[in-house]
């Protein structure tokens, strides 16, 4: 059981707009976008699903539990956020020891993740003159760390060149393909239409659909996104669409 | 929570900040020392060993900053969140830092002491005099400099996790000492001598003439207080805080 579920969940910062009543899953052994444009709640859901930000109601789970709730919650999850950061000053090697301590993997797993992200040659260098694809292989790297079921990626494909990004496509499909759920926010939608099998697109904190990619209809992924993200038909307050499988969303 | 404390000392260990402030602290101690010397003090006052010794304590200053990068630096650098989303017990995390940090504090003003104390003999020597070794109040400045170094650790643990932006929390920290609570002293009257920095400096018998600072035991028990109090202040407020 390592599916994600987010029931009604809303977060509110102060009278800002954060998410409201978001109801969606991610199933395991496919790739899931997470797709909404800028501001549309997927870092502040993703935060939360993560334990970092509170609920104001609802809840996001993790196989069931909430992530704080996990005995050993980075064997579990693998995270990668935008706001993940390096201290320049320390080595690659020597930031991914401090995070094996605490993800509870021997130090030997280190080398075998910077294998995987195809980092190994340049473990001994200080993070500071890392390029922001190196920086991103890296955060990657932190997030494979414990091995986990689930992992939970904010805009993995930020300053990869084209190489990295087809490495990264590989690589998120090989981990759905071991049965692992994999949840990878984006905005690049040519790319997310290349990997995902599911997707869920939200829009101003409300979902606008929650499916597989080929239940969007005969249009294209960014046809679909900007039907279903542009403006509201019915701003006075119209039901917020469920998340409803294969059918679409808005009016057609 | 041996992983925890044992993960911070590895954390520390592979920057080059408490490096820095680590050396930065026995060479400002020496600095000070010589320099009493050096500007003629006069071996025959009693006060004058007291007097070099008390240099140790005032490295406080650094450990207060080194204490402030424990919280505020990993928000500097964001890696307050991978170490949050491994332990998502963040009181514990805090209650790490504040025993690692505490001890690291203790320990640069061990180092210090250990700087000035021959520093001190050496400054007599020079000026064909003795340091007398038996002089209990050498020996409970250099005991205080460390406490004085250990609880600004803590206390700048403190005010990193509630402040969390590194340049702000520096800044007020070193502003408070500076200007602030001078300022502050001078509104509140005989309740001046209970501030930090007063405490701080009754601890470590810097300008022990000062009539108006408390007895050392008392001030030692202050700053005790003010590290708990901040300490309770900051796990409170990291426990509930959105990290976004």
């Amino acid at each position: 059981m390592t599916e994600i579920s987010v029931r009604d969940l809303t977060k509110r910062f102060g009278a800002a707009r954060g998410v409201e009543e978001l109801t969606f899953d991610v199933p395991s052994g496919q790739v899931t976008g997470f797709l909404g444009p800028n501001g549309a709640g997927k870092t502040t859901t993703l935060r939360v699903l993560l334990g970092l930000v509170r609920p104001t109601s609802g809840e996001a789970l993790i196989g069931g539990r909430r992530y704080a709730d996990l005995e050993r919650p980075r064997r579990v999850v693998g995270a990668l956020l935008e706001a993940t950061g390096f201290h320049p000053g320390r080595r690659a090697r020597d930031h991914l020891r401090i995070l094996a301590a605490t993800t509870g993997v021997p130090v030997s797993r280190v080398d075998e993740v910077l294998e995987l992200v195809e980092l190994a040659g340049h473990a001994e260098r200080r993070v500071g003159g890392y390029s922001l694809g190196m920086r991103q292989r890296l955060g990657l790297a932190s997030a494979l760390l414990g091995d986990p079921q689930v992992l939970v990626l904010d805009e993995p494909a930020n300053g990869l060149d084209p190489a990295g990004m087809a490495w990264l496509r590989g690589m998120l499909r090989r981990l759905a393909a071991e049965g692992r759920t994999v949840l990878v926010s984006s905005h690049v939608l040519s790319e997310v239409a290349q990997t995902v099998d599911h997707v869920v697109i939200v829009h101003e904190g409300r979902l606008r659909y929650a499916g597989p990619l080929d239940g969007l209809g005969d249009d294209s992924l960014e046809d679909a996104f900007l039907r279903l993200t542009g403006p509201v038909p019915d701003p006075a307050g119209g039901a917020p669409q469920r998340p409803g499988g294969t059918a679409p969303a808005a009016a057609r | 929570m041996p992983t925890l404390i044992a993960n911070e000392l590895l954390k520390l260990r592979t920057t080059r900040a408490p490096w820095l402030l680590a050396a930065g602290g026995p060479l400002l101690t020496l600095l000070g020392v010589t320099g009493l010397f050096a500007s003629g003090a006069d071996t025959g006052k009693a006060d004058t060993a007291t007097r070099a010794v008390a240099h140790a304590g005032m490295v406080s200053l650094l450990a207060l900053v080194l204490g402030i990068l424990a919280v505020a630096g990993e928000y500097r650098h964001k890696t307050i969140t991978d170490t949050y989303l491994a332990t998502p017990r963040r009181a514990r995390v805090v209650a790490a830092k504040l025993v690692v940090y505490t001890g690291l504090g203790a320990l640069l003003g061990v180092a210090c002491a250990a700087v000035a104390l021959p520093a001190t003999a050496v400054g007599y020597a020079a000026k064909g005099a003795s340091l007398d070794w038996g002089d209990t109040g050498v020996w409970r400045t250099l005991a205080g400099g460390v406490v004085w170094n250990a609880a600004f650790a803590a206390i700048g643990v403190g005010v990193g996790a509630l402040v969390r932006n590194l340049a702000g929390a520096v800044s007020v920290a070193l502003a408070w000492i500076a200007l602030v609570e001078g300022l502050v002293g001078q509104l509140v009257g005989g309740f001046a001598r209970w501030l930090p920095f007063a405490g701080g400096r009754a601890v470590g018998n810097l300008a022990p003439d000062a009539g108006d600072l408390l007895p050392q035991w008392g001030a030692a028990a202050v700053l005790v207080g003010y590290a708990a109090a901040f300490a309770a202040a900051a796990v409170s407020t990291t426990v509930r805080r959105d990290i976004t």
